[in-house]
């Protein structure tokens, strides 16, 4: 599965990029997501709540982050694995300055499998967009209140 | 999951008590809590419609309901349609006499689907005799005779309202 | 034996509609199926099954499923010890010159690698098959995926990933078969037409799923077994070898079975293996039911073909060679050998005069689910490519369609025909009878050929397009080897027949009393027909390839004219008169001509087992025989299919306005029943033709494993189809009879492929259909792809 797209927000390059490497804030972010732990300085472990149409069960995550470069891009190894199925795969994410905000630039390639690609695959591509967006818009959210109240 | 409720239906007449998981689906509740095997099941997601019952005379997929939420109701399956002498209900002679079953096991739901359809449509035409078949799914047949078998079923049913005292399609809740 | 008997048996009931014996128990939901079995202590069986298509299994942890309430046993492949070992092939390869094959057959459960998406890794035993689930849920499995084996091609690339390591490369069999010289005809031809032709991968989807119920008597030192196979004899035998039982001692019954379709052959599923150790293991009944999902990746698929055929003709349409190779996934292992690849190379031959014919097959492992027969098993595929050869070199000729077949057929004259291949049964693949214009041009006259023709007749309201196709087919049904039956009188005068072949609904508690009724002139509805119970009969092989009618159906006409002998002979005893002078009608021996004088069957039966007295050396008690039958070869069905379908030029979604079927399967035993069996085949063709399709991503996942997205067709889809029949009896059995069960499904493709091309030719010049299955989308790409080419007109 492939997910690509774009989002801007209101607030500088490095608020940005430290939200996104900040487990608190993401773990806010991810639709649900119930924890996530960083084991060490670039990876991070946690568990995720997802439902797919007909297939809704729980699922561990790994994210490792490779090539980082701050504050401009990361890219991350995803592994997800619960009793319904399994995604792994990549992520790339980059930042960029526009109009006095940020502007991400994003693509992810998961293969997926077991319970959740046999059943769940039509509705899997809209319920992936439909999370990155709640997410990037929750994201948004908490980047705002942390900015403001700083 | 060890919590269990109790639940009380009336399943073709009789009275049944158990205490049941919540997450026991009513195709398994009848087929096994009750032994009526008669209903079927073929893809427990809601699509087949072999395990079609009569939920307090509406057509429901037994699949789709847990056993618990048909507390207080009325449930008719397969098993009851024939005449206490084994005589088989007007749907079930037309259904053998046009050779509207092959392997038979989606067969029960088709005439679960179909007791409430021909109450309400005593006269259907071929396309909303098919349109009201679409959701159940036969592999064997084609379709074709369980379509001759309802509009033959339709027939003789409507021919039997006109006489009076006809017992009520003994089914439908 | 002759086939002439049937004068004095007198036909009374073979070719009539006869009502079936069976309809009352599965109309009033008392007829058992597999999952209605639950001896009393029954455990649930659930398995663990890889999500993934390919990788190495680092290790299976069953300590958390074993430690859950409820949880008897959790097992991983170790865990079986010695029992554990693959299946055995079920079909060795035929005896075909230069002919390469590996077999790998499938495990019980999986070991150090996974192949499949839903290949079982481990089974959960529990006190219910919610408990089981639960458990099942909690088994670890540390898989390392491997990059999956999905395209043919690929596949056989050098480098490829190997599903099986210790083979060179992903080949599973190389099969060439050739027939006069195609150089030649190659090299005199008027027209080389050569296309890519591709038939993906469908499912038999039997609304009952498998399932297995094994019951272990350890006193009396019996297994039974309730089984959802097409096959219970085999599978008997087969289980009692890995179980180190006798084959007395182990009972398969295959009660009523919900569809077969002919995954349910398969030999031996993981599943049937697991399940009957576990009972004995245990001590106590186990039982598994597949669900819907497992069925998607667990029972046997059919269909994925890649065809480059190339069909060489003169100026006037003659053929003069056809060259075709193609590529077959077997899926992860190959038990059922090449039965499905020879039968698509076999049949593309069709009805047709093809004097030099080169074929060659390359099976290929790939990373999904076993390919065994479904429906049609392969045949479909050969159909397809020849007939959509004609439908090309037509146009290009500038012939007609019809025309064309006409002047390739076989004239009636060339039988038995030696097509000089071998077929799937081992056998050359002869011809036995066939006349195929009279049908052809029955189907043209019935289906309105002309007038669909004409201009105004291809278009339908609001720019809705027609067209119509006409295809045909030849079958080699009812092979070998042999089956039996057992024919008894009762003492109450009832006749019971027993045969070892399983029935899934072909109706055979009907046809089979038919014919035993007619033997002993007594009603089909006094006929009990006892099938699949391995205890009542345990000859025979299974049924499978059309051939239940023709094999068994010959055996009960053997012992019930045995029986017919025995009790002629009895009567003419007891009545004081010649045994030609006997005639046996309404269940009563009598003096022709003096029906009064007379001794009902029931009564001939106790006179023949007699209380006091002895029976006469060299006879035998009772009113009862056994008989058998084994065609030399396979007995040649054929037909013509016509459909006329409707497009929607903006959504592409075709209706089927009209279908044709007239089919030959000769002597026909219960016309209601041979027509149920067409009009369920051609809703399984018109699913694999546009509705179904399993969709596998790069990594080998099913992506539509479910019926919510695998769209089997409904009654608002599949129109009433038209039948007409006619019966050129076979010369290869007494009764004359030959298959039906898989004609309705073979020649759909085909049919719809050329009526689509045909209602679309106005709006997209030079369309082709080239693949199956189609649906609306695809068709969508396929129009505007050649409505580009050609220079992109709007409708």
């Amino acid at each position: 599965m492939r997910l690509e797209g774009e989002f801007t927000f209101h607030a500088p390059r490095e608020a940005v990029w430290e939200a996104l490497l900040d487990p608190a804030v993401i773990a806010q972010a991810i639709p649900g997501a119930e924890r996530l732990d960083r084991v060490d300085e670039d990876r991070y472990e946690g568990t995720m709540k997802v439902g797919v149409g007909p297939v809704s069960g729980r699922y561990e995550l790994r994210v490792r982050i490779e090539e980082k470069e701050p504050p401009e891009r990361y890219s991350m190894r995803i592994d997800g694995k619960g009793a319904l199925g399994h995604a792994s795969g990549t992520a790339e994410v980059e930042l960029a300055d526009e109009d006095g905000g940020t502007r991400m630039t994003y693509v992810s390639d998961l293969a997926i499998g077991g319970r959740i690609a046999g059943v769940g695959q039509r509705m899997l591509d809209t319920v992936a967009r439909s999370m990155t967006q709640r997410g990037l818009e929750s994201l948004e959210r908490e980047i705002e209140r942390r900015t403001s109240g700083s | 999951m060890s919590q269990r409720f109790p639940v009380r239906v009336t399943v073709n007449g009789a009275l049944h008590e158990r205490e049941v998981e919540p997450r026991l689906l009513l195709s398994d509740f009848l087929r096994h809590d009750l032994e009526l095997a008669g209903t079927h099941v073929g893809c427990e997601h809601g699509v087949c419609g072999a395990c079609t019952v009569l939920l307090d005379g509406r057509a429901v997929r037994s699949c789709l309901v847990f056993a618990v939420q048909a507390d207080g109701a009325e449930v008719t399956t397969v098993e009851a349609l024939a005449g206490p002498d084994d005589e088989l209900h007007p749907l079930q002679a037309a259904f053998h006499e046009a050779h509207g079953l092959q392997c038979g096991f989606c067969t029960p739901g088709f005439l679960m689907t179909l007791i409430p359809f021909l109450a309400e449509n005593p006269d259907p035409d071929e396309d909303t005799i098919r349109r009201a078949i679409s959701g159940n799914l036969c592999r064997c047949t084609g379709y074709h005779n369980i379509v001759k078998a309802v509009r033959a079923a339709a027939d003789r049913m409507g021919a039997a309202a006109h006489e009076p005292a006809e017992e009520d399609v003994r089914v439908g809740g | 034996m002759s086939g002439d008997d049937r004068a004095d048996g007198g036909a009374r009931s073979v070719g009539r509609d006869v009502p079936r014996n069976e309809d009352r128990l599965l109309l009033t939901g008392r007829a058992l199926f597999v999952d209605d079995v639950e001896p009393t202590g029954t455990l649930h069986a659930a398995f663990v099954r890889s999500d993934w298509a390919h990788g190495r299994l680092r290790g299976v942890d069953v300590t958390a499923a074993r430690a859950h309430p409820g949880v008897v046993a959790a097992w991983t492949a170790e865990d079986l010890g010695d029992y554990w070992a693959p299946g055995p092939l079920l079909v060795s390869p035929p005896p075909i010159e230069r002919l390469e094959f590996h077999a790998r057959t499938q495990v019980p459960l999986a070991k150090d690698k996974v192949r499949h998406v839903g290949e079982p890794i481990a089974v959960v035993i529990a006190e219910s098959r919610y408990l089981a689930e639960d458990a099942a849920a909690l088994v670890e499995v540390d898989v390392d995926p491997l990059p999956a084996v999905v395209d043919l091609e690929a596949g056989l690339e050098p480098g490829a990933p190997l599903v099986h390591d210790d083979l060179e490369s992903n080949l599973s069999a190389r099969v060439v078969q050739e027939r006069g010289d195609w150089e030649a005809a190659r090299a005199q031809a008027d027209l080389l037409l050569a296309r890519r032709l591709r038939y993906d991968r469908g499912a038999a989807a039997a609304i009952e799923n498998r399932g297995i119920v094994a019951e272990w008597d350890a006193r009396a030192g019996e297994m039974t077994i309730w089984d959802t196979t097409q096959a219970p004899i085999p599978i008997r035998n087969g289980l009692a070898r890995m179980l180190g039982l006798s084959e007395g001692r182990v009972r398969v019954v295959a009660p009523f079975i919900g569809g077969g379709f002919g995954p349910k052959i398969m030999m031996f599923y993981p599943e049937e293996v697991v399940i009957p150790w576990a009972a004995m293991t245990l001590g106590r009944p186990v039982k598994w039911i597949e669900d819907r999902r497992e069925n998607f990746f667990a029972t046997t698929q059919e269909r994925l073909q890649i065809h480059d055929a190339e069909i060489a003709l003169s100026a006037d349409g003659r053929i003069l060679g056809v060259k075709d190779r193609f590529l077959h996934d077997v899926g992860a292992y190959d038990p059922y050998g090449l039965t499905v690849p020879i039968n698509s190379q076999c049949t593309l031959l069709g009805p047709y005069d093809v004097p030099a014919y080169h074929s060659e097959f390359l099976a290929v492992f790939t990373n999904k689910t076993i390919v065994s027969p479904v429906r049609g098993a392969g045949r479909q595929h050969g159909v397809f490519v020849m007939e959509r050869l004609l439908d090309l070199a037509a146009r290009e000729l500038g012939i007609d369609r019809v025309e064309i077949r006409r002047r390739n057929f076989l004239p009636p004259d060339a039988f038995p025909h030696d097509n000089n291949v071998i077929y799937q049964d081992f056998a050359p693949l002869v011809y036995d009878s066939g006349n195929y214009r009279p049908a052809l041009e029955k189907a043209v006259e019935r289906i309105g050929w002309k007038e669909w023709r004409r201009p105004e007749m291809r278009r339908g309201e609001g720019g809705r397009r027609r067209g119509i196709g006409i295809v045909n087919y030849v079958e080699g049904t009812g092979i070998g080897p042999y089956e039996g039956a057992r024919v008894t009188v009762e003492t109450g005068g009832r006749v019971r027949v027993v045969t070892g072949v399983g029935t899934q609904g072909q109706g055979h508690f009907t046809s089979f009393a038919q014919i035993a009724a007619d033997a002993l002139g007594v009603d089909p509805a006094d006929v009990d027909v006892v099938t699949g119970d391995t205890r009542e009969f345990h000859w025979g092989t299974g049924t499978f390839a059309s051939r239940s009618m023709v094999v068994a159906g010959n055996a009960v006409h053997a012992a019930a004219s045995k029986v017919r002998e025995k009790a002629v002979e009895r009567a003419a005893a007891e009545l004081g008169v010649e045994e030609e002078a006997i005639e046996l009608a309404d269940g009563r021996a009598f003096v022709r001509g003096e029906p009064a004088c007379g001794i009902g069957l029931g009564e001939l039966a106790v006179k023949a087992n007699p209380l006091r007295g002895a029976v006469r050396g060299g006879s035998e008690p009772g009113l009862e025989a056994s008989g058998y039958f084994g065609p030399e070869r396979g007995a040649t069905a054929s037909g013509v299919h016509a459909c006329v379908v409707e497009v929607d030029t903006e959504t592409m979604d075709v209706e089927i306005v009209r279908y044709l079927v007239v089919h030959d399967c000769g002597r026909i035993v219960n016309p209601a029943i041979v027509e149920g069996q067409i009009q369920g085949g051609v809703a399984m063709g018109i699913g694999n033709a546009f509705y179904e399709m399993l969709v596998h991503d790069e990594s080998g996942q099913l992506l539509n494993a479910s019926f919510m997205d695998y769209l089997l067709p409904t009654a608002d889809v599949v129109p009433r189809i038209e039948t007409a029949h006619f019966e050129t009896p076979s010369p290869l059995n007494p009764l004359g009879v030959k298959g039906v069960g898989e004609a309705g499904a073979i020649p759909v493709a085909a049919a719809f492929a050329q009526a689509l091309e045909d209602a679309l030719a106005p709006i997209a010049p030079g369309l082709e259909i080239r693949e199956i299955p189609l649906k609306p989308s695809r068709l969508w790409e396929l129009v505007e792809a050649a409505r580009a080419r050609a220079g992109g007109e709007a409708p």
